[in-house]
């Protein structure tokens, strides 16, 4: 069985965002670059997790980028991905990105799809809904729990007031977040095997993208906090009544 | 032409977000001289169908397929690809919810149509088809303008006030053939949870943090919930020291919220919890050290002792519900 | 002293009367894309195990370290410069550094990892048989066993070669017998090993042994009560009649000074490497708290006197790390050429560092003190609730303490640094004379006011440093020659010596190392270091002019002593300099990243 977990590069958590070019572009300069935790975290260790049970013969790691991405897909290498493919390219959208990325899929036929509930840069959410339509495949979203046996997942997942199990067979797209496994931290040996472990350049098909971000706005700062004595709570009640009218 | 709405309900009630994506479609129908049309999947009785009217769309489709009643994203999008080309609709619009986003870009990709996920604006038809949404989990805004001819929009709760009108919907059967592919995900065990306001729709959110000191104390913040009718969440410290469930964390690698109100008790406010929170309309921080960095996202703070607090504010509570 | 050529072949201690070349010094912005991984897994280890138990260890709850020990063994970190064939990871001399760095800001675990890793592994590393080292060294390396080191008694700390534990052989030859105190030894609580120094019979110099837990008649006091590292286990020791194999005993018989020495050198820089990334923890939580906290409406650290401490605090950090990461690359170097002339790898790598000792005892005084300077500006930061103990400051301030007092005191250290100098100069394998005479004579002679000086971005820097070095030179020199062997008992003439040449070595570190960086950047990039470095050399200059005087005054007088005075303002002059505007430079930096980012 194949896994082809998808890997984003993203700005590490504690990154204040700040704006450059007239609002038109994020300032970059002296940012941090991890692999989306979700995808990290949840995806890639669950792979991982189902190559050591034997479950898995193969995970690779895809992500589209250029090579300044190189380093959080070595990360994920060293992490225990076999390998890597990097899609050379810039992507403009999310339908531009799963296409990329079905494009190269399809080429191996891989069995599982792994990716994150959503990436923490542009927090759509759909590129792993779009990958499994791309490849005329099923997607389960926000998955808690995966299991495997022989060609089909049971999968736990959240859905709108609840959770749900289901079982779904492959070739299949799964988006996963927290209970799906646990973070790692990769380990000397696992990084010193990273350096050896292929990472295959591939020149993107052509596909256009379909949306473009115009501009960005930072949020308004907040008109300032006004402090209520904590022995008047009565007040704070009525201010959020009639002042705030939240309640 | 008209613009196409998808509406989810709850065991035949539908969802207050829904009316909200409703009235976000009728008001796009009137910027782009059309009418809207509201698509409903599953079990609902007609007398809730037409309740849509309220909010501004001429006419219901409704599928009335029971196999609809759990999500089957593949089949819901191919209700949505026929309704859309029955209505000749250009612009779809679903919630940016658990449904609407195992939906919306699979119709996307169907359709070759460009997907704004998480809109809060209505789309400025001067620049193009720009809508706003958050990006970097709240820590900026993107205007992404849709360049393709059929446009996709999943919509945030709550990012306007529902404003009941008058009007009745047309209901009208729609028949869709599904395929075997539509299925093709089993459901094996559906476990809703009922009674408790779930933390994605809820309007008001009481949320502790270690500040709380130990999960032994956690009754306070769900006696204040209780209180308000709010739901409850956690900051990620507490849920990874097991106070709480993990779909309780809410910050930038946690679930991201928009509530009304969010009140923040024994949170000193990371820059990664805010990502999470800082769409709430109303935030009311509680905390001992009046450095906390979260006051400066704070609308009302109050500095002290986060138990003695709460038994406080839920008295408050409880004696201003009894004179409204 | 344009000595260009053999660059390479720069010695240990020839930085005083040699000029090094910017390009051959590694400095930290060199770190490959698997160094700077293994930094990040250092940590994300502190993130996810230590730093949110850190209340939990210094309560000693028991079992909590040996469990982090195992967590950082099973992550490869105990092993990371143990050879492969010992279940280690072969890695070099710099990435070991690196990996005490990071997780130098790990407060009583750091204390834990680097005691077990430095003086608990590499006795037995580097004096251990073949069959020695297979049984001991790999499960060392994974953190099954875990190590310390007993080498100070009750009544001898410094003086280490005065200890009265004893080891006799047994009448069947097969065993000796050990008794003796031990105290202070770190990580005793747990250790499966312990590395013992006693003196066979009445021999003159100790000899070591591997002592394995399990052996018979060892007993612990209960923990001692610190003021700081209160989760690091520190116990005293007991042997009573312990019988240890003979063939434990570690390298040859009284040999045992030379493998604490040697290893104590090794342990100095390391101890550094340490303190230096408590350091940066402790600044960027610091500017943390300046940055949230307001008073009078604007948060603290839009005041210049904030502003001052946070650039100073940087200043040092990043000075002191240019000298470590230089002296680190100079021990690899000088490893790798010796292993090349064919001497076994081992053996090489303790040749290669005890080389370069006067610059690890330098890194491990200067390192320590800029801690010390740090935390108790960063307490100072904090204002009441640095005094706190519910903030952070509390526990930086009370660890860092100890780092001026083990591996030898910081009186210890500057005292070797002078010593090991001068006994290479007596056994030639230093010329200070000669370039200590040029000095005098230039003193005689009328000042060199030459027009025709390069006017380069580092031109001036350069010649200060080379100022710096025959200031030390003058004032050494003629230390020795008036005072001969009574020199070595004028302590504080050593201090005032030692100092000098920390400072110059510090700071001609840190100008190596922005020159190096500003080639690699471009100077655009790099107008912080540049301050940063003004501003050390800047204080360099006013510490060894100092440090000069009070020398010079005391065993000088008269014309000699007039002389040696205008010669040290000479030495020492820089041109002047708005070193408020460099630091508010710095700041700024600082405060805008939100962290130490240099």
């Amino acid at each position: 069985m194949k896994i082809l977990v998808c890997i984003s590069q993203v700005p590490d958590t504690s990154t204040k965002i700040m704006l450059k070019d007239n609002d038109t572009a994020v300032n970059t300069q002296g940012t941090t670059y991890i692999i989306n935790p979700y995808d990290e975290w949840y995806a890639l260790i669950r792979a991982l997790e189902l190559k050591e049970s034997g479950v898995a013969t193969d995970v690779h790691l895809i992500t589209v980028g250029k090579a300044d991405t190189e380093p959080v897909i070595r990360k994920g290498l060293a992490l225990g991905g076999d390998q890597a493919i990097r899609i050379d390219a810039d992507s403009v959208d999310p339908y531009q990105t799963a296409n990329y990325i079905a494009d190269y899929a399809k080429t191996v036929g891989y069995d599982l799809l792994l990716c994150g509930k959503e990436s923490i840069d542009y927090n759509n959410g759909s590129v792993g809904v779009m990958i499994a339509e791309l490849l005329d495949a099923d997607y389960i979203g926000f998955a808690t729990n995966i299991q495997v046996e022989g060609t089909t997942a049971t999968v736990k997942r959240e859905i709108e007031g609840g959770e749900e199990t289901d079982v779904v067979n492959f070739p299949v797209v799964i988006a996963c977040q927290k209970g799906v496994a646990e973070a790692r931290i990769p380990n000397m040996r696992g990084i010193m095997a990273a350096r050896t472990k292929p990472l295959n350049v591939v020149t993107p098909t052509s596909s256009a993208a379909v949306t473009t971000i115009l501009s960005y706005e930072m949020p308004p700062a907040k008109a300032g906090v006004k402090m209520v004595s904590p022995d008047n709570m009565d007040e704070l009640v009525e201010l959020l009544h009639s002042e705030a009218k939240v309640i | 032409m008209s613009v196409l709405v998808l509406v989810e309900h709850t065991d035949g009630n539908i969802k207050k977000k829904s009316f909200e994506a409703v009235q976000y479609a009728a008001e796009i129908a009137k910027k782009t001289n059309t009418t809207a049309t509201a698509l409903v999947l599953g079990t609902i009785a007609d007398s809730e169908l037409e309740n849509l009217g309220t909010y501004g769309v001429q006419k219901v489709l409704h599928v009335a397929d029971k196999k609809l009643d759990e999500l089957h994203a593949r089949a819901y999008a191919s209700a949505l690809i026929a309704a859309a080309q029955k209505e000749g609709s250009k612009i779809i619009i679903a919630l940016h919810d658990i449904n609407g986003k195992a939906v919306a870009p699979r119709v996307a990709v169907k359709l070759k149509a460009g997907l704004v996920s998480g809109a809060l604006s209505y789309p400025d038809l001067d620049k193009g088809f720009v809508l706003k949404k958050a990006v970097f989990s709240g820590k900026a805004f993107a205007f992404v303008n849709i360049t393709s001819d059929v446009k996709i929009i999943t919509l945030m709760a709550n990012s306007f006030p529902l404003v009941a009108g008058s009007g009745k919907a047309a209901i009208e059967k729609l028949d869709v053939t599904f395929g075997d592919k539509d299925f093709g995900v089993k459901v094996k065990s559906v476990d809703k949870v009922t009674g408790e306001v779930s933390l994605a729709d809820a309007e008001l959110v009481v949320s502790g943090g270690r500040g709380m000191k130990g999960p032994e104390n956690w009754g306070l913040i769900e006696d204040l919930a209780k209180e308000l009718g709010a739901a409850t969440a956690c900051s990620r410290p507490v849920a990874d020291a097991g106070w709480r469930p993990h779909h309780e964390h809410v910050g930038q690698t946690g679930g991201t919220i928009r509530p009304n109100l969010y009140i923040a008790v024994g949170i000193s406010g990371a820059i990664q919890h805010l990502a999470g929170v800082n769409g709430s309309k109303v935030i009311v921080v509680i905390n001992k050290d009046p450095e906390a960095p979260f006051f400066k996202a704070a609308n009302y703070g109050v500095v002290g002792d986060a138990m003695e607090i709460l038994l406080k504010l839920t008295e408050a509570v409880k004696k201003f519900k009894q004179h409204k | 002293m344009n000595d260009t050529e053999a660059v390479k072949a720069i010695k240990g201690g020839e930085f005083l009367i040699r000029e090094t070349p910017a390009e051959s010094v590694f400095i930290p912005e060199e770190w490959n894309e698997e160094q700077l991984m293994i930094a990040e897994t250092c940590t994300n280890f502190l993130a996810q195990h230590v730093t949110p138990n850190l209340a939990r260890i210094d309560e000693q709850e028991e079992g909590l370290m040996p469990h982090l020990m195992d967590e950082a063994g099973a992550l490869g970190l105990l092993g990371i410069s143990i050879p492969e064939e010992y279940g280690g990871f072969g890695k070099d001399f710099k990435t070991a550094m690196l990996v005490t760095e990071k997780l130098g800001a790990g407060h009583s675990f750091s204390v834990a990892f680097s005691a077990h890793t430095g003086i608990g592994t590499l006795p037995i590393l580097y004096y251990g048989t073949d069959e020695q080292k297979a049984k001991y060294i790999p499960k060392l390396a994974s953190g099954e066993w875990k190590g310390a080191y007993c080498l100070t008694e009750p009544s001898s700390g410094s003086d280490a070669n005065s200890g009265k534990a004893r080891a006799k052989l047994t009448e069947d030859g097969k065993h000796y017998i050990l008794n003796g105190q031990k105290m202070w030894i770190t990580n005793a609580g747990f250790a499966d090993i312990f590395t013992v120094f006693a003196k066979i019979d009445n021999d003159e110099n100790l000899s070591a042994f591997i002592v394995e837990k399990t052996f018979e008649g060892i007993t612990l006091n209960p923990e001692e009560h610190k003021m700081g590292i209160k989760g690091s286990s520190t116990r005293q020791v007991f042997f009573n009649d312990c019988k240890v194999p003979v063939e434990n005993l570690l390298s040859e018989r009284q040999n045992g000074f030379k493998i604490a020495v040697n290893i104590l050198n090794l342990g100095r820089i390391k101890l550094g490497g340490g303190t230096i990334g408590a350091s940066k923890e402790v600044i960027s939580t610091a500017i943390n708290y300046a940055n949230e906290r307001e008073q009078f409406g604007r948060p603290i650290s839009k005041y210049g006197a904030i502003r001052y401490k946070i650039a100073e605090q940087a200043i040092k950090t990043y000075a002191s790390e240019s000298a470590a990461y230089r002296a680190s690359e100079n021990m690899e170097e000088a490893t790798a050429h010796l292993i090349e002339t064919g001497m076994d790898p081992i053996k090489a790598k303790l040749k290669g560092t005890e080389q370069y000792a006067i610059e690890a005892a330098i890194i491990k005084v200067n390192a320590s003190e800029t801690l010390n300077y740090v935390v108790d500006e960063g307490v100072q930061i904090y204002g009441g609730m640095g005094y706190s103990a519910e903030a952070p400051m509390d526990r930086s301030y009370r660890d860092s303490r100890i780092n001026r007092i083990f591996e030898g005191t910081n009186e210890i250290n500057r005292m070797l640094t002078v010593d090991m100098m001068l006994k290479r100069a007596m056994k030639g394998e230093l010329d200070l004379m000669g370039p200590a005479q040029k000095v005098a004579g230039e003193l005689m002679s009328i000042p060199d006011f030459g027009g025709s000086e390069e006017d380069t971005l580092f031109s001036k820097e350069k010649k200060y440093i080379a100022g710096f070095k025959k200031a030390v030179l003058m004032v050494a020199g003629s230390a020795v020659q008036k005072l001969m062997q009574q020199l070595g008992k004028e302590q504080e003439i050593l201090m005032n010596l030692a100092d000098m040449l920390i400072e110059l070595y510090v700071a001609e570190s840190t100008q190596l190392r922005v020159e190096k960086l500003v080639g690699m950047r471009g100077e655009e990039a790099c107008k912080e270091q540049l301050d940063i470095m003004r501003v050390y050399i800047n204080y360099a200059a006013e510490k060894i002019f100092k440090s000069g005087k009070e020398a010079i005054n005391s065993f000088a007088d008269g014309d000699e002593r007039r002389m040696m005075m205008m010669g040290l303002k000479r030495f020492t002059k820089t041109e002047d300099f708005n070193t408020t505007q460099a630091r508010r430079n710095i700041a700024a930096k600082l405060i805008e990243e939100n962290k130490y980012c240099f």
